[in-house]
């Protein structure tokens, strides 16, 4: 019997949950840009520890002033990641504020930080932006090129199973 | 002489003016009143508002005409048109009405039977109607309601997939399907999103997501503290098969209770062999 957890993507509409989620799942990638509507929910099964692990992700909307998204979908996870895009301030500049949100309608849980979008960025920006920003335990991710998706929700699997 | 002469001219040419008089008189008579006339024309002409009080009747009558007319008037060449259309360009037209009218009929005839199938329980209702009696008992030696009797065999419901899924976390415990055709991790999930969706967009609080209707399928959920059951079902759900549904749901309910401390509710595979066990009868 395979035990099954429920992850669930946050952030900013556009920062690439969705993506992260299909390079991660199907090993794919698209430069189109198609919003998330609610929520849609896919799976892949991982081995930690030797063991299998379903991984149930749910994709929720990045939420924005016209689309609301349920709080219920948020409800019941057993982890989560925070993802931001590395090229847009505004997608990171509260990021303790909307982690703290999150804490405070959830049960405490496992989660991973994840600056997406890294392959659009120098390697000297990139610097500037690690030292500004609060945490130092980020993923810095492309769902372009693959770099680190594998091993985000790795370390998140691992986190839950603990 | 010369006078006599003159006063003769005299008198002749005072004649010819008072004739002449006369006659223009008339005339400056009979121009004044065509200029009348054509200044009153003019100015009709020239206020739409008086042209239209006018002319307004005649379009009307012409459209009226038109109107009744249209059918006889432009009718044919119209059908020819559409008829050349469907006859040069049969597949696309075969292509866009096939799934509509596919849907439609098969919709249609489910709620025709639907309705049918009520309005004959409404009859047999009838406490005291000595068919209904009689019904009554032919149904209660074959086991099964009257109303069923009659539409036996017609699009009879089926018990698709069945879901025990966990409140929140949208986590299968178990499923029991016909045929797998997705994955059922991925459609526990997406019910209770769905789920979760109706309750927040309608603030319905304590109300809950009954069903969901399809086409010919249904989505039934029935819920419980923990968890919930989602019962896909195809066909037409009669009342005695929501009953025997609501039966074996609450049925199933206890024997969960029952045995909460021994199962470990997480065994997908054991919670499955049970929802098999209890739900496979209903499809028989
Ligand atoms: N270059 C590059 N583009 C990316 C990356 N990740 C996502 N994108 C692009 O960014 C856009 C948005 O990506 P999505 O994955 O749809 O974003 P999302 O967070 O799911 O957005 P919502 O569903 O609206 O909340 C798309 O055009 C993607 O192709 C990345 O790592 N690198
Ligand atoms: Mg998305």
């Amino acid at each position: 019997m395979i035990l099954s957890k429920k992850v669930i993507l946050l952030g900013h509409f556009g920062v690439g949950k969705t993506s992260l989620i299909q390079k991660f799942v199907h090993s794919k990638f698209s430069e189109k840009y198609i919003t998330t509507i609610g929520v849609k929910v896919d799976k892949k099964v991982v081995r930690v520890n030797g063991r299998e692990l379903s991984l149930i992700i749910w994709d929720i909307a990045g939420e924005n002033a016209r689309q609301k998204v349920p709080q219920a979908y948020k409800m019941g996870a057993h982890g989560a990641i925070f993802v931001f895009d590395v090229m847009r301030p505004s997608t990171y500049e509260n990021i303790e504020d909307d982690i703290k949100h999150m804490q405070s309608i959830l049960p405490p849980m496992p989660f991973v930080l994840v600056g997406n979008k890294k392959d659009l960025m120098s390697e000297q920006k990139l610097n500037v932006l690690k030292k500004a920003l609060p945490k130092n335990d980020f993923f810095f991710s492309s769902a372009k090129t693959g770099e680190l998706v594998e091993e985000m929700f790795g370390k998140l699997a691992k986190l839950m199973t603990q | 002489m010369r006078d006599r002469e003159h006063k003769e001219v005299m008198g002749k040419s005072n004649l010819m003016i008072k004739l002449r008089e006369l006659l223009l008189e008339e005339d400056r008579i009979n121009q004044e009143k065509l200029t009348n006339e054509v200044q009153l024309l003019k100015d009709e002409f020239n206020t739409r508002s008086k042209l239209e009080h006018k002319i307004d009747p005649i379009i009307e009558d012409h459209l009226d005409k038109l109107k009744t007319d249209f059918p006889t008037l432009f009718g044919p060449v119209i059908t020819e048109t559409i008829k050349y259309q469907i006859k040069h360009s049969q597949d696309e037209v075969v292509d866009a009405l096939y799934p509509i009218i596919g849907k439609l009929i098969r919709k249609y005839i489910a709620r025709e039977i639907e309705m049918l199938s009520e309005k004959v329980d409404a009859q047999l209702d009838i406490a005291f109607s000595w068919k209904g009696w009689i019904n009554r008992f032919k149904a209660w030696f074959s086991g099964s309601k009257e109303t069923d009797i009659v539409f036996q065999g017609v699009a009879e419901p089926v018990i698709e997939e069945i879901f025990v899924i966990e409140q929140n976390s949208g986590l299968l415990y178990g499923s029991y399907s016909r045929n797998k055709t997705m994955d059922q991790d991925m459609i526990a999930g997406m019910l209770t999103a769905i789920k979760s969706f109706v309750v927040e967009a309608f603030k319905s609080g304590e109300q809950e997501l009954e069903s969901i209707e399809y086409e010919s399928y249904h989505i039934l959920f029935k819920s419980f503290k923990k968890y919930f059951l989602a019962v896909a079902v195809s066909g037409t759900i009669t009342a005695s098969f929501k009953d025997k549904l609501d039966g074996t749901v609450l049925n199933f309910a206890n024997k969960l209770r029952k045995q909460a401390q021994e199962v470990n509710n997480t065994d997908t595979d054991v919670f499955s062999g049970y929802l098999e066990q209890y739900f496979k009868e209903i499809n028989k």
